[in-house]
C-alpha cells in the first residue's frame, strides 16, 4: 500500500459506489457519499466542540446545535426541560402509522475532564492519524452525530416510514438521570413512546484492526449497594481486641470479595456463549461451551478461567459483588466502635434481591457485621428484548452486511438508560461503531483522557446506522 | 507500765503529728473535687483542636485561676497561644530535689452521635460520672491540683519542691506539649522523680484485685498497608480489587499472633499477679510464660479474648485502626490503605518485626511499610527503679487505701513519661481503679462512653495526695 490516504479514499469510493447504485435503484435521489462523509462529520464535530460535562450538566449548547440543523432541514423538534441548561431534545419523522414508532436515542452530555491529562483537547475534535480525538468521542457524541445524520438523510432523501422515527437527544445519562430520561418517561412519555428503541449500549469488536463480532444489548443487570456496618467496643489502640469493628468489617469485605455467587444463565446469556464459541478459537469455544453446561465440573473451571481472564464474562453470568468503598477509623490510635464498606453489586434481571442479601448475609456469616441494601441510583427491573423482533434481525442482517460479523445479543454487566424504556414494555437494543479492543486499556476508551475513535469506523458506523432504521421504519410497499 | 507505755504511745503520737500533717477535711475535698472535675470535663479541649480556637487554655486558665487564688504562683508556657502548658510549685526547703506532678490537660476527640450523654456534660449517672477525659488524663489532672491545693492549706512543710505540671498536646501534639517543655523549659520541670498517668488499680466484679505503677512502657508506631490493583468498573469484579486485598491483609494482620517477647518488668508483673489471682488465673498467667508453646498456647488465647491488655503486654501488637479506599459506589479504586496501631515492646527490632507483618500478609499486591517516622518519635527509654522512695511511697499508700499489691508494669500505650525518663528522672505512672470488665464493654479510655467511678476518684485523689505527701514532707 503506497499511500494510506489514496488507498483509503478508494476504498471509501468503491464501497460508497455500490452503495449509491444501489440506492439509486431503489429509493430515487441521493446525495453523494463522499459529501455526507463530510456532513456527518462536521456535525460529529460541532458537537464534541460544546463542553456538555455532567457534573455540571449544560446540555444546551448540542441542543441548540441540533434544533438548528433539524429546523433548518424542516423537522420540527420540541424541547423538554426540567431544568434550565439541561434540555432534552425530540425530533419526529412522521410515518404511514401503518407500524408503530422507532425512536432513536443519544445522550448529549459526557463525563467531565482533566483537563491536565489530554494530548488534544477534550473540546478540540482533532483529527489525527485517521481518529477524531475528544470527550464523547465514543460516549455519546457519535450516536447524537450519527442519529441526526440518519433524520436528516431520511427527510431529505424522502424516504417513505411505516412507522414514524423519534430522535431524542436526552441529558443528564452520565448521573443526573432525573432530567433527562427519568424526566421524559415520567412526564412526557407520549413524545418518545415507541415500539422499539435503538441507543447506546452495544458495540462492534476489533481486535489487532479485525472485526471480531459485534455485540448487541437486548438487557443489563441492575445496580444496587450494599452496605457493611460492623460495630464493635470503641478503645484504643494500644490494646488489641478480638471484637475490633474494623477487623470484622474487612473480614466480612473480603468473605463477599472472595465468594462466588452461583452461576445463572438466561437467553441472552446463552446465546452470547454459544455464538461466541463459533468464532473462537478451539481452546476459547471450548470455554465458552463448557460454560453452559449444568454440571458444575463442567462449568467451573471455565468460569476460574473466567474471573481471572474474562471479568465481564464472569461478571455476565451471575449477579456479582464488587467492594468499592471503605471509610473507617479516624485516628491511628482510636480503635472505632462503627465501621462501614460498600459492596457494588450487580444482580441479574431475573435475580429476587431478598434471596440475594440472604446470600450475603450466610457469606459474612458475623453478628457483628450488619448486610443491607444501601440507597443507590438503581435501575427498574424489566424483561429483556427480544432477540425474534424485527429490529433485532435488522440489526443482525446489517451488522453482517457492513462488518462481515456474528451478532451477539449481550446481557449488559453496566446500566443503560435503556432499562428505563425496556420497563415501559419498549423493545430496546444497544449498538455501536467498532472499536478496537487494545484501546480500552491503554487508554483511549470511554471515560478516558484519551477518548477517541477510528475516522473509518465512524464512517461506517454512520452508513450502518442509517441502514438499520431504514430497514425497520420505511414504508413495505 | 501501762503509764509509761500510754505516755510513749502519746508520745509517738505527738512526735508523728509534727511531723505528719493534719488530714484535711476529706469531706470538703471530695466536693471541691467533683466541681473542678465536672469544670473541666465540660471544657472541649480535644486534640487536635476542635471548633475554633480550640486547644487547652479553657482548662489551663481554669488552673490558673484556681491556683492563684489559693496562693499558689503558677507559669504558663506556651508554644502556640491557644495551647498553654501550666506550671506551679510549691516550695520544698531543697534537702532533697524536687517531685514533679503531671496530668495532661487536652483529650482525643470524639464522634459526638456515638454519645449516650453528651461527651462534655460530665454527667453522673449510676454512681458513673461520663465524659471525654474522664479517665484520659482529667481524673490525674483534678488529683494533681486537689494535692497541691491540699498541700498549701495544710501547710505540709516539705522537704522537696513539689511541681505540677498540666501539659497540653499528650495526645498527638507532644511538640506543643512535653517536648516544648523537655526542649525549652527543663529547669521549671527539672525533678528527680515524677508521678503521672500510666498506672492504674484494677477492679474485677467490683472488687479491687491489684495495683499497677508504671515503670516502663512500649513504644507506639503505626504500619500502613497499601493494597494496589486495577482500576475498574463496579460491574465487573476483579480478583485483584484493591479494596478485597486490604481486606483480608486487615483480616490477616488481625488473626496473626506476634511471638511473645517478656522483659524483668511483665516477668514481675505475671509472677506477682498470679500471687493474688484464683489457683485457675495463676495457673494461666504462669503458663503465658512459660517458653513451650504448648503450654503457653491455650493461656495466651484466653487472655487475647478475655483479658487483652495482658496480651498485649506480652508482645509487639497491632490493631487495625483506620482503613480508607474507594470514592464512589460504581468504581473500584486502584489504590486502598489501612492503618496498624502497632504498640512496640523495647527491645524488639523495629525492621525485623515489618518482616513478620510481611509474612503474615503474604500477598504481592500488598505493601507493608511504618507510616510516618513520627510515630517512632517517642524514644524508648529507660525503666524506672523499684527500689526509691518514690516506688515506695506509692506501694505503701496502695497497701493503705486499696489493700492491693503493686505491680511494676510495662503500659501498652504511650504516655509522655518516656521524655522525662530520657532525661534521668525516675518516672511512676499511676491512676484511679477502674473496673476491668468496662475496656471491652465500650467504657473505656478513648471510647464513647468514657466514664469513671466516682467513689474511685475520691479514693484516688487521696491516694495521691498522700502518696506525694510521702515523697516529699519534711522529714
Amino acid at each position: 500500500m503506497g499511500s494510506g490516504t489514496n488507498g483509503r479514499i478508494l476504498m471509501q469510493f468503491l464501497r460508497t459506489g455500490g452503495l449509491l447504485l444501489l440506492a439509486a435503484t431503489t429509493l430515487g435521489a441521493q446525495t453523494p457519499a463522499t459529501s455526507l462523509e463530510d456532513e456527518v462529520m462536521r456535525h460529529y464535530q460541532a458537537v464534541l466542540r460544546v463542553d456538555s460535562t455532567d457534573p455540571p450538566g449544560n446540555e444546551s449548547g448540542v441542543v441548540n446545535y441540533l434544533k438548528e440543523i433539524l429546523e433548518r432541514e424542516g423537522i420540527p423538534v420540541q424541547i423538554f426541560t426540567l431544568e434550565p441548561n439541561r434540555p432534552n431534545l425530540v425530533a419526529r419523522l412522521k410515518g404511514t402509522g401503518s407500524k408503530r414508532p422507532l425512536l432513536l436515542m443519544a445522550h448529549t452530555d459526557t463525563v467531565n475532564v482533566d483537563l491536565a491529562k489530554w494530548t488534544f483537547p477534550p473540546f478540540s475534535a482533532t483529527r489525527d492519524g485517521g481518529y477524531v480525538y475528544g470527550r464523547g468521542a465514543v460516549d455519546n457524541k457519535h450516536d447524537v452525530a450519527v442519529g441526526l445524520m440518519t433524520m436528516l438523510r431520511l427527510k431529505r432523501e424522502n424516504v417513505r416510514l411505516d412507522r414514524d422515527v423519534i430522535f431524542l437527544a436526552e441529558a443528564g445519562e452520565e448521573g443526573t438521570t432525573r432530567v433527562g430520561i427519568l424526566h421524559m418517561v415520567n412526564d412526557q412519555f407520549p413524545v418518545i413512546e415507541a415500539e422499539y428503541c435503538i441507543a447506546e449500549g452495544g458495540g462492534v469488536s476489533r481486535v489487532g484492526g479485525t472485526v471480531k463480532y459485534a455485540s448487541v444489548a437486548t438487557t443489563e443487570k441492575i445496580p444496587r449497594a450494599i452496605e457493611l456496618t460492623a460495630r464493635g467496643p470503641a478503645g484504643h489502640g494500644s490494646v488489641p481486641i478480638e471484637n475490633n469493628a474494623l477487623t470484622h468489617l474487612t473480614q466480612a469485605v473480603s468473605a463477599a470479595a472472595t465468594w462466588v455467587p452461583p452461576v445463572s444463565l438466561n437467553e441472552t446469556t446463552a446465546a452470547y456463549f454459544k455464538r461466541l464459541a463459533t468464532i473462537s478459537t478451539p481452546e476459547e469455544a471450548e470455554r465458552y461451551r463448557a460454560v453452559l453446561s449444568p454440571d458444575p465440573k463442567v462449568s467451573g473451571p471455565a468460569d476460574a478461567f473466567f474471573r481471572k481472564q474474562e471479568p465481564s464474562h464472569a461478571s455476565m453470568i451471575r449477579s456479582s459483588i464488587s467492594p468499592t468503598m471503605v471509610q473507617a477509623g479516624y485516628r491511628v490510635n482510636v480503635i472505632p466502635s462503627e465501621v462501614k464498606a460498600t459492596l457494588d453489586v450487580r444482580t441479574l434481571p431475573d435475580q429476587d434481591p431478598a434471596a440475594f442479601l440472604e446470600s450475603v448475609k450466610k457469606v459474612i456469616n458475623d453478628p457483628a457485621v450488619e448486610v443491607a441494601w444501601a440507597a443507590r441510583d438503581t435501575r427498574p427491573n424489566a424483561a429483556p428484548a427480544r432477540l425474534d423482533s424485527e429490529v433485532f434481525r435488522a440489526i443482525e442482517a446489517n451488522v453482517t452486511k457492513h462488518y462481515q460479523a456474528v451478532t451477539l445479543p449481550t446481557l449488559l454487566t453496566g446500566a443503560t438508560d435503556m432499562a428505563y424504556l425496556r420497563a415501559k414494555g419498549m423493545q430496546c437494543y444497544g449498538i455501536g461503531p467498532a472499536l478496537d479492543r487494545e484501546d480500552q486499556s491503554k487508554g483511549f476508551g470511554a471515560h478516558s483522557d484519551q477518548e477517541r475513535i477510528l475516522e473509518t469506523e465512524f464512517q461506517r458506523y454512520a452508513r450502518f446506522y442509517f441502514d438499520i432504521v431504514q430497514d425497520i421504519a420505511r414504508a413495505r410497499q | 507500765m501501762r503509764k509509761t507505755c500510754l505516755l510513749l504511745v502519746l508520745l509517738a503520737t505527738s512526735l508523728s503529728a509534727a511531723q505528719t500533717p493534719a488530714q484535711p477535711n476529706w469531706t470538703a475535698v471530695e466536693e471541691e473535687t467533683l466541681r473542678h472535675f465536672q469544670a473541666m470535663v465540660r471544657m472541649d479541649t480535644t486534640d487536635p483542636p476542635g471548633t475554633p480556637p480550640g486547644g487547652e487554655k479553657p482548662v489551663a486558665d481554669y488552673l490558673k485561676q484556681v491556683l492563684e487564688k489559693e496562693g499558689i504562683p503558677v507559669e504558663i508556657f506556651a508554644l502556640e497561644p491557644n495551647r498553654p502548658n501550666v506550671v506551679a510549685r510549691l516550695k520544698g526547703n531543697g534537702k532533697k530535689k524536687p517531685l514533679l506532678i503531671l496530668g495532661h490537660t487536652d483529650t482525643v476527640n470524639v464522634d459526638a452521635k456515638k454519645w449516650t450523654y453528651p461527651p462534655f456534660s460530665a454527667e453522673r449517672n449510676g454512681g458513673f460520672i461520663y465524659g471525654r477525659g474522664t479517665v484520659d488524663d482529667k481524673d490525674n489532672l483534678v488529683g494533681m491540683l486537689m494535692t497541691m491545693l491540699t498541700l498549701k492549706r495544710q501547710n505540709v512543710p516539705l522537704d522537696r519542691d513539689v511541681i505540677f505540671l498540666a501539659e497540653a498536646g499528650e495526645e498527638g501534639a507532644t511538640r506543643i506539649g512535653i517536648q516544648f517543655m523537655v526542649n525549652q523549659h527543663y529547669d521549671k520541670i527539672d525533678a528527680e522523680y515524677c508521678y503521672a498517668e500510666g498506672g492504674n488499680v484494677t477492679r474485677v466484679g467490683g472488687k479491687v484485685k491489684y495495683a499497677s505503677v508504671q515503670t516502663v512502657e512500649k513504644i507506639p508506631r503505626a504500619i500502613k498497608i497499601t493494597a494496589k490493583g486495577t482500576a475498574g468498573h463496579g460491574s465487573v469484579p476483579l480478583e485483584d480489587n484493591a479494596v478485597a486485598h486490604l481486606g483480608e491483609a486487615v483480616g490477616a494482620i488481625a488473626q496473626w499472633t506476634p511471638p511473645t517477647r517478656l522483659n524483668e518488668t511483665t516477668a514481675t508483673y505475671f509472677k506477682r499477679l498470679a500471687q493474688v489471682s484464683t489457683p485457675e488465673e495463676a495457673a494461666r498467667y504462669r503458663d503465658a510464660l512459660s517458653p513451650d508453646a504448648a503450654v503457653a498456647g491455650p493461656a495466651q488465647q484466653y487472655l487475647r479474648k478475655n483479658e487483652p491488655r495482658h496480651w498485649s503486654m506480652l508482645r509487639t501488637s497491632l490493631s487495625p485502626t483506620i482503613i480508607q479506599g474507594g470514592y464512589r459506589s460504581n468504581v473500584i479504586p486502584s489504590e486502598a490503605t489501612a492503618n496498624i496501631d502497632v504498640r512496640q515492646v523495647p527491645d524488639e527490632d523495629p525492621a525485623k518485626f515489618l518482616e513478620l507483618v510481611r509474612q503474615a500478609v503474604n500477598d504481592p499486591q500488598i505493601t507493608v511499610e511504618y507510616a510516618n517516622p513520627n510515630s517512632a518519635n517517642r524514644p524508648p527509654t529507660p525503666t524506672a527503679k523499684l527500689d526509691s522512695e518514690a516506688f515506695k511511697a506509692l506501694e505503701s499508700m496502695l497497701t493503705k487505701h486499696y489493700s492491693a499489691i503493686t505491680l511494676p508494669t510495662m503500659s501498652t500505650g504511650a504516655t509522655d513519661m518516656s521524655y522525662l525518663r530520657q532525661k534521668g528522672m525516675q518516672c511512676y505512672g499511676i491512676g484511679p481503679a477502674l473496673d476491668i470488665e468496662d475496656g471491652p464493654k465500650g467504657f473505656g479510655a478513648h471510647s464513647d462512653q468514657e466514664r469513671i467511678v466516682e467513689s474511685e476518684l475520691y479514693r484516688f485523689v487521696r491516694f495521691a495526695y498522700e502518696a506525694v505527701v510521702e515523697v516529699a514532707r519534711a522529714r
